[in-house]
């Protein structure tokens, strides 16, 4: 098992946005080959099925649609590709993929859209820590 | 990879295949020859009805789909309300139930029911 089986498919920088979506789309596409794999690896054959774990990663990308700026783009995109490194070559255990991917998805508000712009930033920082 | 599918379409030899059930069929199909003898799964090569039925299938069971308005020659983006990641998803749920693998510059352009269908048709390698 390499550990650079899904290296770094982002070289230096998009050009443009559309560029970034191409390279996001092959990353999903990717993905989407690989989840085969995975369900052998961590055994999910009970827990989940190949296209909720698709549609799982569509919505984590969609999370992040309202970006517009190519070298945000190009830095998430290396995390997931990091990730998804992670959890094809076995890094990862069977409750990580099962906590982060496959349970709560459906109740869960923060999977529903982008990412809440409307409250204010105070309110923002406020609920996350007291400082 | 597409060159090679490109190139199958317009091939048309009588082969003889040496399948598993042995030397078979060196005569062409009743239609003129649009069978297709070079891969080894060749026998079982789907009617149009059926891939159309499994195409509707796979799109009516996404989970953003509303599977009454799902019709042979509905456009996904357009008439069904997706966006073009939900496209790419459609069109590795098709992957995954036909068992191919689709470029991704064939990928791209598949964009609505009939398009998809007339691609698996054409795919020398579905099953």
């Amino acid at each position: 098992m390499a550990f650079t089986l899904r290296s770094v498919k982002v070289p230096p920088n998009s050009a443009s946005l559309e560029e970034a979506r191409h390279r996001v789309f092959d990353f999903f596409r990717a993905a989407c080959r690989s989840l085969p794999s995975v369900m052998e690896i961590y055994n999910l054959q009970d827990v989940a099925t190949v296209s909720q774990l698709r549609s799982t990663i569509a919505s984590e990308i969609r999370k992040n649609s309202h970006v517009t700026d190519p070298k945000v783009i190009d830095m998430l995109l290396f995390k997931a590709m990091e990730e998804l490194g992670n959890i094809a070559e076995h890094a990862k255990q069977r409750h990580h993929i099962i906590g982060q991917y496959v349970v709560g998805r459906q109740g869960l508000v923060q999977e529903l859209g982008t990412k809440d712009q409307g409250i204010s930033n105070f309110l923002k920082n406020f609920y996350t820590t007291n400082y | 990879m597409a060159l090679r599918a490109a190139i199958l379409r317009h091939v048309r030899v009588p082969i003889q295949t040496l399948t598993l059930t042995g030397p078979k069929r060196q005569v062409r199909g009743p239609n003129g020859g649009s069978l297709r003898f070079l891969s080894s799964h060749g026998d079982d090569h789907m009617t149009k009805d059926d891939v159309i039925d499994r195409v509707l299938s796979v799109v009516k069971s996404f989970p953003k789909v509303d599977p009454s308005k799902v019709s042979p020659d509905v456009h996904f983006q357009k008439d069904l309300g997706l966006d073009s990641l939900d496209n790419v998803e459609i069109v590795m749920a098709l992957e995954e139930e036909f068992k191919l693998q689709i470029p991704d510059l064939e990928a791209d352009k598949i964009d609505s029911c009939l398009l998809a269908i007339e691609y698996i048709y054409n795919h020398p390698m579905a099953s």
